[in-house]
Formats: C-alpha cells, sequence, structure tokens
C-alpha cells in the first residue's frame, strides 16, 4: 500500500466497494436519527410537539420556541452573558488541565519506571468502575471542607480527576513502540520533551478523544452548579437552561422552550467534536508507527 | 549526615512520579477519599438533616436488605446481567467490524469516520436529555418516532417483532460504540502491511488474513474495548441499576446510606463480570 497520509480518501471509486457502502450507509443514517430529530424538534410548533404519534420531521417550522425562550431569560436577573461566560471558564479550563495531567501521568505510568506505577493503574481502573452518583454527598463534604464551595475552582477541580481518560490515554501510549522513547532519549532529551515533543503528537486521535469527552462531562454537568455553587452568579449555563425548563415545568410553552434550549446546548457539542474529529480521523496515519 | 545518594534509577523513579503526582492529588481528593467515604456511610443510616449529617451504626443491614429483601435491586441486577452478556459480545463485534469496514479504501471514508464517532456526543448530553423530555424514559423508546411507527403498522405483528427487536438493538449497539470502534481503528491503521502482503502471496483468503493475522493482532484492544464497553454501559446514567440507587439517595425510607450500599453491591458485581470476561479472553489468547 501506497503512503497516503492525510488523503484518506481514494480517488476512484470502484464497483468492488458497493459492498461496503450497502452496510455503512443504512447504520449510518441510524446515527443521525437522534441529532435529526434534536434539530427538528426545536423548530416545531406547539401542537406538533404534542402530537401522538408523535413526527420525526417539522411540518410548520417556527421560532417560536427561541423567541419565547429570549424573552424569558432577558426577564432574569442576571444577564444571560454571565452564564455563558462560566460556562466557557469552567469548560475550558478542565479540557485543559485534565487533558494535561491525565496524559502526564498516563505518559508515566505506560513509559516510564518505577515501584507504583502498576497499582495506581489498577486502581484507577477500579474507579473507572464505581458508580459517579455514589460519592456525590462525600465530595460536597470534600468540597465545603476545602473551602471551594461558591467559587469557581467547585465546578473545576472535582471535575479533573478523569478515570477514563487516564485509562484510554495509557492504553494509546501503551502502542506507541519503546524505540520511539529511547531514540529521543539518546539525543538527549529529558522526558518531558520526550513527552512534549515525541509522545503527544503521536497519541493526537486519543488526546482529542479526550478532550471531547471532557468537553462533554463539563458542559453538560448540573451536579457542580446544583450543589456546590449556591451563589446564582457563579452557576453555568446548563443549569440555567434545565432550571428554564424545569421552571415552566409541565407547561405547554416550557416543553417548547426546553427544546430550543437542548438545541443551543447541543451546537457546541457539535462544533468541537467537528473541530476535534478530524484529529481523531488522522489516528496513525503519519506517526512513523507504521 | 549521609548524604543521600540519587541513583539513576531513583532518580528516573523520582521524575515518574513527578509526572504522576498532579493526577494522585487530584485523585485521592476528589475520588478515592469520596469514595471510601462513601463505604463508611454503607454501613450507617444517614439522615441529613438542616444542622449537618447524621449518621447511626447498622452494621451490614443495608447490605443485607439490598441482596435478601430489596426485590427492585435483586430484580435489576438479574435483568442486568442477562443484558450484559448479550450486549458486551454484540458491540464489541460490531465496533470491530465497522472499524474494519472503516478502514478498507473506500469513498467518504472520512465522512463515514466522523459519523460513526457521533455517539460520542449523542450518549451524553443534551441529546438524551431532549429524548427524556420527551416522555421516552429509556433509550430504546426512539422507536417510537417515524420509521418505527411506520414498520409496526405496515407489517404483520410476527414478522415486526423480531425486526423492531433487531432495531432497537442495533440503535442501542450503535449509540454505545463510537470510542470502541476509534480504538479498534487505531490498531487496525499499526498492524504492518507487509504482513498482509506475504499472507497474500502465500494464498491465504481475506478470511484467513482476517483470523490468523488481524485478530490475533488486536486481541490486547479487544481485552481495553471490552473492558471499555462494560464500564461505560454499566455506569451509564440512564442504566436502570443507577436511577435505582439515585431514587433510594434522597428516599425518607432507605436513604444515603443504603444507597451507597447499593453502589457497592454493584461496584462488586461489575468487578466480578469484568474479571470473568477478560479471564476468558486471555485464555483464549494462550
Amino acid at each position: 500500500m501506497s503512503y497516503q497520509g492525510t488523503k484518506m480518501n481514494p480517488s476512484k471509486f470502484h464497483r468492488s466497494q458497493l459492498k461496503f457502502y450497502a452496510i455503512l450507509i443504512p447504520l449510518a443514517f441510524f446515527m443521525m436519527l437522534p441529532i435529526m430529530f434534536i434539530i427538528f424538534h426545536a423548530f416545531k410548533p406547539i401542537d406538533e410537539l404534542f402530537a401522538f404519534p408523535p413526527r420525526f420531521i417539522v411540518q410548520k417550522p417556527t421560532l417560536d420556541n427561541f423567541r419565547e425562550l429570549f424573552f424569558t431569560t432577558s426577564t432574569s436577573g442576571i444577564p444571560f452573558s454571565r452564564f455563558i461566560f462560566n460556562s466557557l471558564l469552567v469548560t475550558l479550563s478542565v479540557m485543559f488541565f485534565s487533558v494535561f495531567i491525565s496524559s502526564l501521568a498516563a505518559y508515566a505510568m505506560s513509559k516510564m519506571k518505577f515501584k507504583l506505577r502498576k497499582a495506581l493503574f489498577e486502581v484507577n481502573t477500579l474507579a473507572l468502575m464505581f458508580v459517579p452518583i455514589a460519592v456525590q454527598i462525600p465530595r460536597y463534604l470534600v468540597v465545603v471542607q476545602t473551602g471551594i464551595l461558591d467559587t469557581y475552582f467547585a465546578h473545576i477541580l472535582p471535575l479533573l480527576a478523569m478515570p477514563i481518560g487516564l485509562f484510554l490515554l495509557k492504553q494509546f501510549i501503551d502502542q506507541v513502540p519503546d524505540e520511539l522513547k529511547e531514540a529521543a532519549v539518546i539525543d538527549g532529551a529529558s522526558e518531558f520533551t520526550v513527552f512534549r515533543k515525541v509522545i503527544v503528537p503521536v497519541i493526537m486521535p486519543a488526546l482529542a478523544t479526550v478532550a471531547i469527552l471532557a468537553f462533554q462531562a463539563v458542559w453538560n454537568n448540573l451536579e457542580t452548579s446544583n450543589y456546590y455553587v449556591n451563589d446564582e452568579g457563579l452557576k453555568t449555563m446548563s443549569f440555567f437552561m434545565s432550571s428554564i425548563a424545569s421552571q415552566s415545568g409541565n407547561t405547554v410553552a416550557g416543553q417548547g422552550m426546553s427544546a430550543a434550549a437542548s438545541l443551543i446546548m447541543f451546537v457546541p457539542n457539535l462544533i468541537i467534536f467537528i473541530l476535534l474529529q478530524s484529529k481523531v480521523m488522522n489516528t496513525m496515519a503519519h506517526s512513523g508507527l507504521k | 549526615m549521609a548524604r543521600i545518594r540519587l541513583t539513576n534509577k531513583r532518580r528516573k523513579a523520582l521524575i515518574g512520579l513527578t509526572f504522576v503526582s498532579p493526577w494522585i492529588v487530584g485523585f485521592l481528593i476528589f475520588t478515592m477519599y469520596p469514595m471510601l467515604h462513601s463505604m463508611f456511610l454503607s454501613f450507617h443510616r444517614v439522615k441529613i438533616t438542616p444542622t449537618g449529617i447524621k449518621t447511626t451504626y447498622v452494621g451490614f443491614e443495608n447490605y443485607k436488605y439490598a441482596i435478601f429483601s430489596d426485590p427492585a435491586f435483586v430484580e435489576k441486577v438479574l435483568k442486568y446481567l442477562q443484558e450484559m452478556a448479550l450486549n458486551v459480545p454484540i458491540i464489541v463485534v460490531f465496533s470491530l467490524i465497522i472499524a474494519l469496514l472503516i478502514n478498507q479504501k473506500i469513498k467518504f471514508r472520512g465522512l463515514f469516520r466522523t459519523i460513526f464517532f457521533l455517539p460520542v456526543i449523542i450518549t451524553s448530553g443534551p441529546v438524551i436529555n431532549e429524548l427524556l423530555n420527551q416522555g421516552a424514559t429509556s433509550i430504546p423508546n426512539i422507536e417510537q418516532y417515524g420509521l418505527f411507527t411506520m414498520i409496526e403498522n405496515s407489517l404483520n405483528p410476527v414478522i415486526a417483532e423480531p425486526i423492531m427487536y433487531l432495531f432497537k438493538q442495533i440503535i442501542m449497539v450503535l449509540w454505545f460504540s463510537g470510542v470502541q470502534i476509534l480504538i479498534f481503528l487505531a490498531g487496525l491503521q499499526k498492524v504492518d502491511q507487509s504482513i498482509y502482503e506475504a499472507a497474500r502471496i502465500d494464498g491465504a483468503s481475506s478470511w484467513e488474513i482476517f483470523w490468523k493475522v488481524t485478530l490475533p493482532d488486536l486481541m490486547p484492544l479487544v481485552i481495553v474495548n471490552v473492558i471499555y464497553t462494560i464500564v461505560y454501559v454499566s455506569t451509564f446514567a440512564l442504566n436502570e441499576i443507577i436511577i435505582l440507587i439515585k431514587n433510594n439517595m434522597f428516599s425518607t425510607i432507605t436513604g444515603f446510606g443504603y444507597a451507597t450500599a447499593v453502589a457497592w453491591v454493584y461496584f462488586i458485581i461489575i468487578m466480578l463480570m469484568l474479571a470473568i470476561w477478560t479471564g476468558l479472553l486471555s485464555m483464549k489468547k494462550r
């Protein structure tokens, strides 16, 4: 096979490819369904939102849901931009620091030799299996005791430890041959230089994946705003959006607003995903691992 | 005072620990300690009062109740075990097949890869919430929409039933397989192409190549994916046992102590299942 690098699509279509399409296209269609649903749903007028059986595709698209939502947000005491700022600050810091911390730890556990490394990774895998909500109250107590209650740190610090991130990153770094590191060490590179210049570029797909997962976990997180922060002005957008939906409760207008709010909350997910996925998909094509 | 001699080995160990230390600190404070604390609480009856949290020691009462008396828990665990026995192999095999397919040289390969990685943003976040808000209490309820109603209405129930079941499974499987596909894909791209060429020259069919070359090569990743799948499905926020734990947490009858006991029993079940799966797979490898 010739080296193709980033040019992943072959230039010619061939009949022998048909059998792949026969399987891939229907499945791809199924993957798109939930996303199409959430988009259509936000533009449905009231009678279609409550139609039974529910319709998938919107018949008479309307912007009413969004208008309603913006009206409600403009009447609340705290400016909407404040929530956006909070969410961005919290999400970006967690994304950056958790990816950095986990990849550094994963590198050490995978490629450096010291006593505790096996045990630490085992403990991490065990923690992975523990139901996250069962630690909610103890975690709250930690937040109170460390004095970060009602600060931005209450949003950021509890979410930094991401066992799944460390797990995935270590598996990827394990795949990197030791020779790659040794060559750099012989050239006089320090451990950190090896990490930054050799390992990070090679595991870019894994880093991008973990970054996407971290973004997901934080951007949509309600727990920290609900439990660790009482100051309204420090709460995040996801909290605000969900409180709008629950305040107007089961009212007819509430349904429309929550559909619109979901779409607004979902769009950043999609944007981050599209931005990072090109890195994910390039996998190990030009890493010198082949 | 004797000077501590920093041998090369010790120096290396020190650098290693420095790299891990930020993670250790965060992990100890926000994961390990809360876990241990929840274990402590699981042996107590926990009352949340305006002045603080009151605990009374009850020994193994919570555990006994969960395992022997709580009908909801036992029933859900059995159902969960059944589902896991079916779904884990389906998800792993499916993601392997998809990874093999999108590793082929076909047109729009990049697009397909993107689409099959989408579940990562579907199963967490507002999409699922929205589906929940629509009164779809479990994921499979999406079948109410569009196409599924069509199938149900236009076909004889005898034929429609298995098709519906398959569709439900497909959706479940698709939604849970994003990261697994990626892991396999990364592994597939690493397989040395010259081995394939050599095998082909020796007259091996693609089928033989898959079983004799590709699969053994991917075996460590199969185990990784089995672990990931079990963990992901088991700790997914809409998992029935998790919902049960959540409901118990603020219930006035059972309370947080009981909820943590259930969580620990569940934790042990997940651990056993992982041990069995990885044991089976590494036995096959030998």
